[in-house]
């Protein structure tokens, strides 16, 4: 494992724990995705220019792009939450347990 | 909704899966998910009902979590061994991460729970998607991905089918029962994945068939609880007779189609000296069954002392077309015969 791998594994697992264990907002999970896709997006450039490689060359950006659609559906839902429920907590989420 | 929005968003719906079937590289199977799940989700949250919206949010970090680790598992795959494939991974912790990825995507059972909450706010045609359409692109990754070690799959397998039967039981409302006989199904299919693919891909095709039929005849007699549905003779009194023989097929009882898939791999786990698993796995079906003849139960084999609000509605024309429910459940119900066939088109 290079250190590189190192970094963006331990990046990309620090996001996962925010986003599983710390259950307070909405936007906190969105912002814990966010960082989880930055971190894949990290991976994915020092990848292409490590081996040089034109193919890969847009990847990363092709990432970002979809991750970007993905944050604003996260936001859009972020202000339909609000509008229906009143407040972005993720405790206020319970209308469908049974 | 506008049509030409549900047109693009249907259209979306269909490119996500083409993609993903068609692909052979991570990066692209990946992006096949994502716009499988970001067309969904306008779908899911149409109504702006608080129940829609807080769903497709639950739906939304599900998918979107799972999309995210299996990304991480195909780059980690790229960074240990140079190989992009979906045919070639080699690494144990990748393959491993993809497959707890892919379960969480198609909710299987220690991560299944977004699953019941996620359907209980839909609408029955978006319950329809989601629990079909959307399984088809992760499963066929899933059929892809060369198992890393053998016990995955079985514990997640047995698992689903466990708590896919005892979670239904103390349900009264229809979409969660479904949901939980989603899971159970899912678990039947992840059993034998190792063994025969293709019988894994002939229970899922089953599995279709059986729900659309009996998500389509739910949303006939409108009803998403059980209630609704004692009352339901009064509105279409031939589905009256054919929702119980549905249910039962999913079930797993003899006659009828939902017994073949259970039956082939009932028999593909003995013949890989797993009797005991194959045990387990047919007494967690007696779970299912039961919320399955409690559904009938309360449906046909009683009269309810319910008052109908209006009288003999089954007297007014059907608005619904009904030719996609007589086709369904005419092949819920009495495909077995025709097990030979049915099980020769997906051995390859």
């Amino acid at each position: 494992m290079t250190p590189a791998h190192f970094a963006f594994s331990s990046t990309f697992m620090l996001g996962l724990a925010g986003l599983a264990f710390h259950r307070t907002h909405l936007l906190s999970a969105l912002l814990c995705l966010e960082g989880m896709m930055l971190s894949l997006f990290i991976a994915l450039a020092l990848w292409t220019l490590q081996l040089d490689s034109t193919n890969f060359a847009s990847s990363p950006m092709i990432l970002l792009a979809f991750s970007a659609c993905e944050a604003s559906a996260g936001l859009a839902l972020l202000v339909a939450t609000a509008r229906t429920h009143g407040t972005d907590r993720l405790q206020s989420l319970n209308l469908l347990q049974c | 909704m506008n049509p030409y929005i549900l047109a693009t968003l249907l259209f979306g719906l269909g490119l996500g899966t083409t993609i993903t079937f068609a692909s052979s590289h991570w990066l692209f199977a990946w992006m096949g998910l994502e716009i499988n799940t970001l067309a969904i989700i306008p779908l899911m949250a149409q109504s702006h009902h608080p129940r829609a919206v807080e769903a497709t949010t639950k739906y939304f970090l599900a998918q979107a979590t799972a999309a995210a680790m299996l990304l991480f598992a195909s780059i980690s795959n790229a960074w240990l061994s140079g190989q992009w494939d979906i045919h070639q991974m080699s690494h144990p912790l990748p393959t491993t991460l993809i497959t707890l990825a892919l379960a969480l995507k198609i909710g299987l059972a220690p991560l299944h729970t977004w699953m019941p909450e996620v359907l209980q706010g839909l609408d029955l045609t978006t319950g329809l998607i989601l629990s079909t359409w959307q399984k088809l692109a992760p499963f066929c990754l899933l059929l892809q991905v060369q198992p890393a070690n053998a016990t995955l799959l079985l514990v997640l397998g047995i698992t689903s089918t466990l708590v896919g039967g005892w979670g239904g039981l103390n349900q009264t409302q229809l979409r969660k029962i479904l949901a939980y006989s989603s899971i159970a199904h899912l678990g039947w299919m992840i059993l034998v994945l190792q063994f025969s693919p293709s019988l894994t891909f002939l229970t899922l095709l089953v599995y279709f068939i059986m729900t659309f039929s009996l998500f389509i005849s739910f949303k006939i007699s409108n009803a998403t609880n059980i209630n609704t549905l004692a009352t339901s003779w009064a509105k279409a009194p031939a589905l009256t007779s054919i929702i119980p023989l549905i249910l039962l097929s999913l079930g797993g009882l003899p006659p009828l189609t939902g017994f073949l898939p259970k039956w082939l791999i009932l028999q593909e786990l003995t013949k890989q000296d797993l009797a005991p698993l194959a045990t387990v796995a047919a007494l967690s079906a007696l779970l299912s069954l039961f919320f399955y003849l409690r559904l009938s139960y309360a449906m046909t084999l009683t009269m309810t002392p319910n008052n109908l609000t209006a009288t003999l509605p089954w007297r007014l024309p059907s608005l619904q077309t009904t030719l996609p429910l007589a086709i369904a459940s005419s092949a819920t119900i009495c495909l077995l015969p025709l097990a030979p066939a049915t099980a020769a088109l997906f051995t390859w």
